[in-house]
């Protein structure tokens, strides 16, 4: 469903993604585990192009992320939502209208010049997708006023009203309560089983990444560690990617 | 660890204490220097604030009471004025929001397009009020409407450079995750881009207001040029007051 391949990328002189390999696989919620710096939140955004990564393949749903330009980027692009690490809703629109902004790709521009105009039937999508993460009492109200755990499964409800084969989420829980964070990754792997979606989650939980993944994923220094079913991953293992700090002064 | 951070070798390398003394010394003195300069430059003597206060007073005094009969014509002015502000800004404010997404480094569609962009809202801010206000007289002849162009140009100028900083200040956060949905360029800004800044946007360019001062005072427009007419003779009408003025800052200057 994604599948990366041979990723590259270096700031400067330091590199960053040092030839990754990774595939996300329909119904599966694949943890991504690795220390700060490690690469994970550049992988996700070399992935769908945000940042131009230096080499290697990325293929979504069958389209070849790194070839694609202009209009065609922006089709194959639609395949895959984001969940970013802050919540980045348009926190001066309602929940139900950010749920829709998730579908914009496929509006007509003129369908798109104000959130009145957006079709009936669109809007009815949004809220079945905020009803399916359980936010519908919410749907009018400003998404600046929801809380951070409420704030992320509207984004969620937005990848769904997308209809993305694919989500990626950077860090979805850093900054939420472990009450809310579990019910986020709950979600997750909810929706994954549910819609058959590839989903990819970057997180620094350890214990949340055993409970919810089908797949964990160690990074280190821009390589993958180790890549398989929580349950064959031991705790040493884990523990070897966060390597004591040794540029403290 | 933090023990070793301190040896005598790494306080060795900062300048030794009497040369940043010494430094210390020479910016204050220069900062002295000018300072004296600009007083003496300015031919500041605060005494002639006092001998001088007389005059000033005597000025204030010949204001009152006001030439009634210039007063509906002064009013028409100031309408027309208000006008011209009102049209002129409402004009830079669509331009400036069609501009700024193309000058901001952050979202602009291609290169060419910001420099052309950053160019265009260059020569608005360059051009003075009163020239393109003279190159609109000449264009659209001699009209209220030529100050409307001339505080146009000049407001995009400024609005649009404020507007392209806010977008370049703004966290993109929002915006990728737009981007990434598959969305078009004209729906993130629309959605993403405007919610954002809307409140930063509007207050900008009610910041802008004192373009209403500009208007009044850009001199080739008949706007501008009327009102500054109607009060210079509001004035002056209450007595030979310019060659008082004069005749008082030259015996003054005598001394």
């Amino acid at each position: 469903m994604l599948e990366i391949t041979g990723l590259r990328k270096s700031f400067g002189t330091r590199e960053v993604l040092a030839g990754l390999d990774i595939a996300v696989a329909p119904g599966e919620l694949t943890v991504v585990l690795g220390a700060n710096g490690s690469g994970k939140s550049t992988l996700l955004r070399c992935a769908m192009r945000l940042i131009e990564p230096d080499g290697g393949e990325v293929s979504l749903c069958g389209a070849d992320l790194r070839r694609v330009r202009g209009e065609q980027l922006r089709l194959a692009r639609r395949q895959a939502a984001m969940v970013f690490q802050q919540v980045l809703l348009v926190r001066r629109r309602s929940a139900l209208e950010n749920v829709a902004f998730g579908a914009l790709g496929e509006l007509p521009l003129y369908r798109s010049l104000s959130t009145r105009l957006f079709p009936e039937a669109l809007r009815a999508r949004a809220y079945e997708s905020l009803e399916r993460v359980g936010l519908a009492k919410f749907a009018h109200q400003r998404a600046g006023t929801l809380s951070g755990g409420q704030a992320q499964r509207v984004a969620v409800a937005r990848a769904l009203c997308q209809r993305a084969r694919v989500i990626l989420a950077d860090e979805p829980v850093a900054s939420l309560d472990p009450r809310a964070a579990d019910s986020v990754l709950a979600l997750l792997a909810d929706v994954a089983k549910s819609e058959n979606l590839g989903v990819l989650v970057v997180l620094h939980q350890p214990e949340l990444a055993r409970r919810y993944a089908d797949r964990l994923v160690g990074f280190f220094d821009g390589r993958v560690n180790f890549d398989r079913a929580p349950s064959q991953v031991s705790d040493d293992e884990v523990e070897a990617l966060y390597p004591p700090d040794d540029d403290e002064h | 660890m933090t023990s070793t951070d301190l040896t005598p070798r790494r306080l060795g390398t900062r300048p030794t204490p009497w040369l940043r003394t010494a430094g210390t010394l020479a910016a204050s003195a220069a900062v002295v220097a000018l300072y004296v300069h600009a007083w003496f430059d300015t031919d500041v003597d605060l005494s002639e604030l006092v001998t001088g206060f007389h005059n000033m007073a005597r000025i204030i005094g010949q204001m009152f009471p006001p030439n009634w009969s210039v007063l509906s014509a002064s009013v028409r002015a100031a309408i027309v004025t208000f006008d011209t502000a009102l049209l002129g800004t409402t004009a830079a404010f669509v331009i400036s929001i069609i501009l700024a997404p193309l000058a901001a480094r952050n979202i602009t569609p291609h290169p060419v397009l910001y420099e052309l962009a950053r160019a265009l809202m260059g020569i608005a801010r360059t051009i003075p009020l009163w020239v393109s206000g003279l190159l609109f007289l000449v264009t659209v002849g001699i009209s209220p409407f030529a100050g409307v162009l001339a505080l146009a140009v000049e407001t995009v100028g400024v609005l649009a450079k404020l507007y392209a900083e806010a977008i370049e200040a703004m966290d993109m956060g929002p915006v990728d995750a737009m981007r990434v949905s598959g969305a078009r360029r004209t729906q993130v800004f629309l959605h993403s881009v405007l919610p954002s800044l809307t409140p930063t946007f509007v207050g900008l360019v009610i910041y802008r207001r004192t373009v209403l001062r500009s208007a009044s005072l850009s001199p080739p427009t008949p706007v501008g040029g009327r009102i500054a007419c109607r009060a210079a003779r509001f004035v002056a009408r209450r007595a030979d007051l310019m060659p008082g003025v004069v005749g008082e800052s030259l015996r003054g200057r005598g001394r």
